[in-house]
């Protein structure tokens, strides 16, 4: 196999495979770009209270409150991939989400009182979830090959730039337009990073 | 004809947009990685002290925080795009003044005067993050909406360079069967995810 014939199989058969998170990468962007595209009319509906009861744990004077998080979890028969943040010294936050639902867990450090409210489904959420998902901070082996298909996709980024980028040169009619539409993007890239 | 014409947009239109592509693989890396940089919970965004002063002008009666702050941010020539924020009593103002290399924060204590401008100190992963997450109509500036138009040209161009590499693929006939097998694989492992995780 000659290094041409290696460089376009690999961008064609790696795009074939990565083609599903590629194109949701592409479609899941549109909430971000156009939020009010998503918004329910008059709000969409309401959480639903789960459970709303007495609870009592020490919250710790840290930065990473990841444990504390778990242990509410573990506490009230609760699982799943969870994030963990304080808004204020009188609250913490558990998030409980999965790809097609979310619960949000509060804390009331001061009242000692606990409360799990379920989100209803809404595609915004979903697909800027799907967008959202990465890293290597929850505990389960399929989060972390989440993750590295994440990361294969940058790297697949980069592969089909290097190998889009000799396929072009080859083609030596498509030269001088290619040249003109690769410098002008530069160009007005810079101009975007001195100005914006 | 038409074969042609997907083949050469598909191409033109990628090497137009190569920065962006290259910036949002770069950015998604350094955001997949986040604990090579910083520990959890740890502000990765730091401030130096670029310039300190009283402020001498006056605001209109019953300005609101985003009049004063605009009004400040002309005074210092650092008109851009911002954010702002006021203390209850308006004991302060701060502003978020953006910038793909250097954001700045400016604090102004309307009471004493006093008015600092302070620069975040430059990082990789921050600027890498700051471009991945910059988008949107909101700010009412050309320049910012020139920019959500690029992202929204990268979001169009991802979904036609997913179709056309599908229909380019296709007319391949050697590559079909392989090619068969990874798009299966992916959508399938994909599924798997979507409902497990």
């Amino acid at each position: 196999m000659t290094l041409n014939l290696l460089l376009r199989r690999t961008h064609i058969y790696l795009a074939l495979f990565l083609l599903s998170w590629f194109g949701m990468y592409g479609i899941s962007s549109l909430p971000f770009s156009h939020p009010k595209w998503f918004e329910p009319p008059e709000g969409g509906p309401r959480p639903s209270v789960r459970f709303d009861r007495s609870y009592q744990i020490e919250v710790p004077q840290t930065s990473d409150l990841r444990e504390t998080g778990a242990r509410i979890l573990q506490d009230n028969g609760l699982q799943g991939s969870f994030g963990v943040y304080q808004p204020n010294p009188q609250r913490l936050n558990v998030y409980l989400f999965s790809f097609w639902s979310a619960t949000e867990i509060t804390y009331f450090i001061d009242q000692k009182r606990l409360l799990a409210e379920d989100r209803p489904f809404r595609w915004s959420s979903f697909l800027t979830g799907l967008h959202a998902r990465g890293g290597f901070e929850q505990e389960s082996l399929l989060n972390d090959a989440w993750g590295v298909l994440v990361d294969l996709v940058c790297l697949g980024f980069l592969v089909w730039i290097g190998t889009g980028l000799y396929m072009w040169w080859q083609l030596k009619p498509t030269r001088f337009w290619g040249g003109l539409a690769l410098g002008g993007g530069f160009l007005v890239f810079v101009l975007f990073l001195w100005r914006l | 004809m038409f074969s042609k014409f997907l083949r050469r947009s598909h191409l033109y239109l990628a090497l137009f947009l190569t920065p962006w592509i290259l910036i949002n693989a770069l950015s998604t890396l350094a955001m997949n990685h986040r604990q090579f940089f910083a520990k959890p919970g740890d502000n990765p965004v730091h401030f130096e002290k670029e310039s300190e002063q009283t402020y001498n002008g006056t605001f209109p009666v019953q300005a609101t925080a985003r009049q004063m702050a605009l009004q400040l941010l002309k005074g210092l020539n650092l008109e851009r795009a911002f954010s702002v924020q006021a203390k209850p009593e308006g004991e302060r103002i701060t502003i978020l003044r953006q910038d793909p290399i250097s954001p700045r924060r400016i604090t102004f204590a309307p009471k004493s005067g006093m008015l600092v401008v302070e620069r975040q100190v430059f990082s990789t992963h921050t600027f890498l993050e700051r471009m991945h997450r910059r988008r949107g109509y909101q700010h009412h500036r050309l320049l910012e909406d020139a920019w959500a138009v690029s992202v929204d040209m990268v979001i169009a161009a991802m979904v036609f360079w997913a179709l056309s590499g599908v229909w380019m693929w296709w007319e391949l006939r050697s590559t079909r069967v392989w090619g068969g097998a990874c798009l299966l694989l992916g959508v399938g492992l994909f599924g798997l995810f979507l409902f497990s995780i």
